[in-house]
């Protein structure tokens, strides 16, 4: 397991699992800022290829650059090809309807699950 | 040059409430400023739930209440983000975020200076964006990111603000008789009240 931490967010991997745990506030600064995030993202990147979940049931709130974040790991998951990509989120937090449609956009397999 | 209005920019008319926070340019590092941007957008965010009706026990009410703090929220930490990245530290203009609530809309507002240079860039992107559809703009700025496009990425704020939030932006450039090399850029997003009420006028 590995963990990433600030001031109002959390983000955890499971590796075995192949899950991200998102939980809080993202609000960084820039590509620089989300890069070590991105980086723990790419680790549930196998081969050979296995399903990833990202958990955003309690990421509350998102920046336009972590917006970005999620856009560069969406198309690096298409990029890899043959990777189910499973978003989990909540109904109950107004930007995931909104705003992840935007990833589907990017990559039509990946799957929205809205809890 | 004197001023110049792009996209839909009204200025303010009759009754409402309004609230505005300056912030003083100063010269400590952006990072350790950073976290100003969050505080003061949730407390706009929450700020404006005053003035919406009560919407305890009705589910329906309740969520549109959320969905509208939230975009408040999102607007503001992002407008704030861009003015506190581009400001024109050189001069000793104040960054403004101005909050206004009518019956039928929200405004927030955001002003700063700015460079000449870096003016005439936004005025470009802002063109540019009214032109185009901004999904389909979002849509590829998505895609340009990816090649790790820095300025793929400055824009994006806006073109989300309009697609996923419906807000309509409007941008208001206002030259300085003495110092032509700055600039104050005032962008406006304002936010419909579909089925509620908002301040009871």
């Amino acid at each position: 397991m590995k963990n990433i931490s600030g001031e109002s967010f959390e983000i955890r991997l499971e590796e075995d699992n192949h899950t991200v745990f998102f939980k809080g506030a993202l609000r960084l600064s820039g590509t620089e800022d989300y890069a070590p995030i991105l980086e723990l993202l790419k680790e549930t990147l196998a081969n050979p290829p296995a399903p990833i979940a990202l958990d955003l049931r309690e990421l509350n709130f998102l920046n336009s650059s972590g917006i970005t974040m999620f856009s560069r790991f969406v198309i690096e998951v298409r990029d890899h090809g043959g990777i189910n990509l499973h978003v989990i989120a909540s109904e109950a937090i107004p930007w995931h309807a909104r705003s992840l449609k935007n990833l589907q956009r990017l990559m039509p397999s990946l799957t929205i699950l809205l809890t | 040059m004197d001023s110049q209005t792009l996209g839909s920019y009204m200025e303010r008319s009759g009754h409402c409430e309004y609230l505005t926070l300056a912030f003083s340019p100063v010269s400590s590092p952006l990072r350790s400023r950073w976290r100003n941007n969050g505080l003061s957008a949730d407390f706009l965010g929450d700020y404006v739930t005053t003035f919406l009706p009560e919407s305890a026990g009705r589910a329906r009410a309740e969520r549109r209440q959320n969905e509208i703090k939230y975009s408040v929220t999102y607007i503001a930490n992002e407008l704030l983000e861009n003015a506190m990245k581009y400001h024109e530290r050189v001069v000793d203009t104040p960054i403004q975020i101005h909050l206004e609530l009518t019956s039928d809309h929200i405004t927030v507002s955001v002003s700063n200076g700015i460079g000449f240079e870096q003016g005439q860039r936004y005025k470009a992107f802002v063109e540019r964006l009214l032109e185009g559809d901004a999904a389909d703009m979002l849509l590829k700025q998505q895609l340009d990111s990816a090649k790790c496009d820095q300025s793929a990425m400055s824009g994006l704020g806006l073109l989300t603000m309009i697609s996923d939030h419906d807000a309509q932006l409007g941008w208001r450039f206002d030259g300085d008789p003495a110092l032509s090399e700055v600039m104050t850029v005032t962008t406006r997003a304002v936010l419909p009240l579909k089925d509620e009420q908002g301040v009871s006028a």
